[in-house]
């Protein structure tokens, strides 16, 4: 009603700063859930940022090569076709390993629909008429970066030689290998020569329909069967492509959870404390306005009303802040994780905004309700919880400790719950910036010492067109190579029959590979190997087990001597020595090289010198380190520490604000005894400072504590085994904690400067 | 000049706007239970003004807010208008409060963050009156009072009188029936009871019914009624009547010279 | 009375109904004028004292009238009177005796006592808020000991209150 509308436009005059952060919380708030939420989108869902992106069509039609499209125009529905485009099968033949993959012939001209998306390297251009393009997870399974020389074996026999240079993504098609072939695109020439009969090639065409949902789709794709009967091979839709490029990602999904959770508890307990501050300074209006005729109802609806309304505007500024900061704020996000940031569909922001409204509304409720049953008598000010001087503040007096200080600290903690509310808050934001900084130093210590995840080498070598006995001399001569480790990958097959397991043989037992063994120790006999935790808890083993596995059909028993932290392989992968193999009497695999550098010796550098010194010849690839992929943690750290700063922010103020005003009567009495305004000062920053400083002790204590834990934890829990964790480095903590110290001292300092010059008459009037 | 207690005649006529029976107040707190108000037993006819007096502790203020809901009372009645009041539930009393009472306080008890004319506009702005009724009932009352130029000021930039006068302004906002005033002059200096008083005795002539509870004897002696509480009961109940003549003024109390 | 009329006959001699007039004058409504043959006798005493002395003069249609004068030793009696602070007792006690001794005279009922004077205090108040509303600007000496008899009687209602809660 109107009076209530009047009194709330009031009191948000009445407070502008308090307000503001309010509002800048909960924008800050919703912003970082939006991002998460769309982070987490991109990752699970990819399909629909590529599909976006690449502009691509519903459906797609393989057809038998000389078949007529145009009749698909006519189709009710349809507005445009892609191709059609040439395709054919082959195989990509890796020593012996065979992959199958289809041709798509197209041009340097980059199509209108069904774009590929580059990512590295280049599309196909006319300078390269043997040039492929891989698509990315296809590239990615088969160990293929810009420059790999590949063989493309036609189904008749034909070969072919080409170059990769250039990696896309598309909308097309699922991921491989659960989606078989893989994708790569050549022109015609290569085409040809893989596949001179036109007869065995198929055509592809993409069809572009105007309404997409999946029930037109279908309906759809029917009718072009049924016009094309016969002449269609395969069909796919894109509600297949979703599903198949669904994936779930557990542990950004987790991180992003947790991350979601904490700001929205930040942003709960700042709503809660500062309607709780802002009514305890109002009781006496409030009072007065139930003498009026409010009754407890409308005071309730009235307070939650007010911070409703401000919720309401933070997010208003959250999702407009969000449309805008998506692109440039996700950019730096890895293809491999999110392949498309794409900005959430408006049904899912108008769903986390109105829970985020909600959330605030809850928020204020129980301060609303307090509010509501304030006494009606409107009594001369209610007195404080006087608390007697207590131990440490009688010795801090004795202490030289200037007594403004020691009257501010000491008044601070006298109300219970306003003081847990704020020491809660900023402890929670010190605690989890805490744990931020130790993902952060986790983080660069693997980007750093990439030897505690088991990438101590730099390089792979494969002989590539050299045979094995050049490759290994080129290699053991080369003056950058520190050492240079024979390498097998070979597939096990697990006892059950049913799972398959990727296994490394690595070195030899008289020098393996130098991994940074988590628990126990290295193999260094036949036999023995070490296990990722992942591998551990798939098979119940643990040090010192026993497991046979079968390895191209031979029986072989490993003794697990150690425990290894390895992210590749989902977590679950085997190491022993190279001998092992052979005093099992298994066939030796093609043996490749996987090279540790010198120290100072970049990757790069000493790729480019093999390359030459081999007259490209042979298969040099650098080893990409998987923390790469985490480089997304370090935006949203900054993104988390900004929310939380300003958690930390609303608090003070809270805080600031509730002791001012107890303080001020006893400050006014003082202040007539001869505290001068400096002192007064000081005791109403001292009061703010001294809540600040034991939350930031808690926090940082707690934080400390959890934080190796918590992130060995994730990292187990995940698959990679515990051991990566770190502490947070002494520099980190000791500037948080200084800035955290600093910023609450500073933001007390202009309230208690307007207080301490408020005349002494008016601050010992009623 | 001497005032005599004359019994009034119950006429049929008379409305009582309030009655109260057998009201009692028992605070429990963590002492003793106190015993505010014990059996207090009155009436009040419309456009009476009553003065309550009597020492500290002996249940002035408790007996005010009983009557107009802020408190609710341990046991008794209390019949507002012909209406049975004492078990409504705090809502219940809001309402009433918006439409039959004003209240001023010793403290002024303005709204702090609002402007005069705010303060002012509220109970009209809670009755449902539109923006401009209130602005109109809001300058009307402050021209009055003669506050018309503080209209936009922040109460605490006003003198301790003029926020009372402010209150006073507020409580009639809604022209309630019986206006309650709890030592409205107590924090004012006598220049601004003066201004207090005078208005009081203005709204009275209009017909306001009045409650005051006050140490003040120049105040209770406007009254046309004194209740006189002792120890939360009623040690008398007089009716002060006009001055029969003004003889002996001021020499009654001062003697000049020997 | 003594003192008043010395200090009006300081500025200039008078006879007795100038004398009454100007004390009329000079605290209008608030006091009871005196009484013209209260006056005679004060001054007649003045006289006899030495403070004053008194001429008698001739009028042509009239009867003679006396005219008092100020003395040299009246002078010096003012002075000292204005110099000195006034110690003279406010308070009229009548009623705490009799509250006090009420027990034993056999009266037995106290509160009716106090409550009988409350009422004469409030009785007086009122006389006097209207008299101070009728007495408006015109002598701010008038205003001046209304007011200081409001304050008065407050004071006496004040402790009236305290009789109440002690002897109670």
């Amino acid at each position: 009603m109107r009076a209530a509308l009047r009194w709330i436009r009031s009191d948000l005059r009445a407070h502008p700063t308090q307000v503001i952060v309010e509002l800048l919380v909960v924008a800050g708030v919703l912003t970082a859930l939006l991002l998460s939420a769309t982070v987490l989108e991109g990752a699970t869902n990819p399909w629909r940022g590529l599909f976006a992106q690449s502009k691509g069509a519903q459906i797609w039609l393989h057809l038998t090569h000389g078949t007529n499209v145009s009749q698909l125009r006519h189709i009710g529905g349809v507005t445009e076709l892609a191709g059609p485009y040439t395709t054919t099968a082959a195989t990509i033949v890796q020593g012996p390993v065979q992959s199958a993959v289809e041709l798509r012939e197209m041009t340097p001209k980059m199509p209108q629909i069904g774009r590929l998306l580059v990512r590295q390297g280049s599309w196909l251009r006319y300078s390269a008429p043997d040039g492929v393009v891989l698509e990315a997870s296809f590239a990615q399974a088969i160990h293929a970066v810009v420059g790999t020389r590949l063989v493309v074996n036609g189904i008749d026999g034909p070969t072919a030689r080409v170059r990769v240079i250039g990696i896309a993504a598309t909308s097309d098609q699922g991921f491989y290998p659960d989606q078989t072939p893989g994708l790569a695109w050549v022109q015609r020439p290569v085409l040809r020569r893989v596949e001179p009969v036109a007869k065995h090639t198929e055509e592809l065409v993409g069809i572009k329909i105007a309404d997409p949902d999946s029930l037109n789709t279908s309906f759809v794709a029917q009718q072009a069967v049924a016009e094309l009967s016969g002449a269609v091979q395969n069909v796919s839709t894109w509600m297949q492509v979703e599903q198949s490029m669904a994936r779930g990602d557990p542990l950004l999904g987790l991180l992003l959870a947790l991350f979601g959770l904490v700001t929205l508890g930040g942003a709960v307990l700042v709503i809660l404390n500062a309607t709780g501050g802002r009514v305890l300074v109002q009781l006496e209006d409030l009072a007065t306005l139930k003498s009026l005729g409010f009754t407890p109802g409308q005071i309730t609806d009235m307070v939650v009303a007010e911070h409703a309304a401000v919720g309401l505007a933070g997010t208003a500024v959250g999702v407009v802040a969000t449309r805008f900061l998506t692109v440039s704020l996700l950019q730096g996000i890895p293809a491999a994780i999110v392949p498309a940031v794409v900005p959430l569909p408006a049904l899912w922001i108008v769903f986390i905004a109105c829970s985020g409204e909600l959330l605030v509304i809850l928020a204020a409720a129980f301060p609303a309700w307090r509010a509501g049953r304030v006494s009606a008598v409107v009594a001369v000010r209610r007195p404080l919880p006087s608390g007697h001087l207590s131990q440490l503040a009688r010795l801090a007096m004795l202490s030289r400790f200037p007594p403004a200080v020691v009257l501010g600290a000491r008044a601070a903690f006298i109300r219970r719950l306003p003081a847990v509310l704020t020491v809660g808050g900023l402890a929670v934001s010190m605690a989890v910036i805490t744990i931020g900084l130790g993902v952060a130093s986790t983080v660069d210590d693997v980007q750093q010492h990439p030897a505690d995840i088991g990438l101590a080498a730099a390089l792979t070598v494969s002989p590539g067109e050299l045979n094995q006995a050049e490759a290994a001399r080129i290699v053991a001569a080369d003056r950058q190579v520190a050492h240079a480790y024979p390498s097998v990958q070979v597939t096990a097959l697990l006892a059950s029959g049913q799972t398959t397991i990727t296994t490394l043989g690595l070195g030899t037992s008289a020098r393996p590979y130098p991994f940074d063994v988590a628990q126990g120790s290295l193999y260094r006999a036949p036999g023995q190997a070490v296990a990722s935790q992942g591998l551990l808890d798939l098979l119940h083993a643990k040090i010192g087990t026993f497991v046979t596995m079968q390895i191209n059909g031979v029986p072989v028993i490993f003794h697990f001597v150690g425990r290894i932290v390895e992210p590749e392989y989902n977590g679950q992968v085997l190491a022993y020595g190279l001998d092992t193999l052979k005093e099992a009497g298994v066939e030796s695999p093609p043996v490749y090289y996987s090279l540790v550098l010198r120290p100072g010796i970049t990757a790069s550098a000493a790729r480019a010198h093999l390359l030459s010194v081999s007259g490209g010849r042979l298969d040099v690839a650098e080893v990409t380190n998987p923390a790469g992929q985490l480089g997304i943690i370090r935006p949203m750290l900054i993104g988390l520490i900004a929310v939380l700063a300003l958690v930390g922010l609303a608090s003070v103020l809270t805080a600031s604000a509730v002791g001012i005003r107890d303080q001020l009567r006893d400050v006014g009495a003082l202040r007539a005894i001869g505290l001068t305004p400096g002192q007064v000062m000081l005791s109403l920053i001292s009061s703010t400072a001294a809540l600040a400083i034991v939350a930031i002790a808690i926090g940082a204590t707690a934080g400390l504590l959890v934080s190796t834990r918590l992130i060995n934890l994730g990292a187990q829990l995940y698959g990679i085994g515990s051991g990566i964790g770190r502490p947070p480095s002494a520099e980190a903590m000791a500037v948080a904690i200084l800035i955290a110290a600093a910023g609450a001292t500073l933001t007390a300092i202009w309230p208690a400067r307007r207080a301490a010059t408020i005349p002494v008459a008016a601050m010992l009037r009623p | 000049m001497i005032a005599r207690a004359i019994p009034r005649p119950v006429t049929a006529a008379d409305e009582m706007l309030l009655k109260i029976t057998r009201l009692t107040k028992v605070f429990k707190g963590s002492g003793p239970p106190v015993h505010a108000v014990r059996e207090v037993s009155l009436s009040v006819r419309r456009g009476q003004f009553v003065a309550v007096m009597g020492p500290s502790g002996s249940g002035k203020s408790s007996l005010l807010h009983m009557i107009g809901g802020l408190e609710p009372p341990t046991s008794g009645e209390i019949w507002f208008d012909g209406v049975r009041v004492d078990g409504l539930s705090q809502a219940a009393w809001a309402l009433r409060r918006r439409q039959h009472i004003g209240f001023v306080f010793q403290f002024f008890n303005l709204v702090s963050n609002m402007t005069v004319a705010d303060n002012v506009e509220l109970p009209a702005l809670m009755s449902g009156a539109t923006r401009r009724q209130a602005r109109e009932r809001r300058t009307e009352l402050l021209a009055e009072l003669g506050l018309s130029d503080k209209a936009g000021a922040s109460p605490a930039r006003l003198s301790g009188g003029e926020q009372q006068r402010v209150a006073l302004a507020r409580a009639l906002a809604n022209r309630p029936s019986l206006l309650l005033a709890d030592e409205p002059t107590g924090n004012l200096d006598s220049l601004n009871t003066s201004d207090v008083l005078r208005v009081l005795r203005r709204v009275h002539g209009q017909g306001q019914a009045i409650i005051l509870v006050t140490h003040d004897a120049r105040a209770a002696s406007m009254a046309d009624r004194v209740i006189n509480l002792f120890d939360g009961m009623v040690a008398d109940d007089m009716d002060v009547l006009p001055p029969v003549r003004s003889s002996v003024a001021a020499a009654g109390v001062i003697r000049l010279g020997e | 009375m003594r003192l008043p009329l010395l200090a009006l006959l300081a500025k200039e001699p008078a006879h007795g109904y100038e004398l009454k007039n100007l004390l009329e004058q000079t605290f209008g409504q608030a006091y009871p004028s005196p009484n013209i043959g209260q006056i005679y006798v004060t001054l007649q005493r003045l006289e006899r004292d030495g403070l004053v002395r008194s001429q008698d003069v001739v009028q042509a249609t009239r009867p003679n009238k006396r005219v008092y004068a100020l003395t040299k030793t009246g002078g010096e009696a003012l002075a000292n009177w204005v110099e000195e602070p006034s110690d003279a007792p406010r308070i009229r006690d009548d009623f705490f005796m009799k509250l006090a001794l009420s027990p034993m005279a056999g009266a037995t009922d106290q509160m009716g006592l106090i409550n009988r004077q409350r009422r004469h205090y409030l009785g007086l108040m009122r006389g006097l808020s209207e008299l101070a509303s009728s007495a408006g600007d015109d002598s701010p000496i008038a205003r001046l000991l209304i007011e200081g008899a409001m304050l008065h009687l407050q004071a006496d209602l004040d402790w009236l209150e305290r009789c109440q809660e002690e002897l109670m």
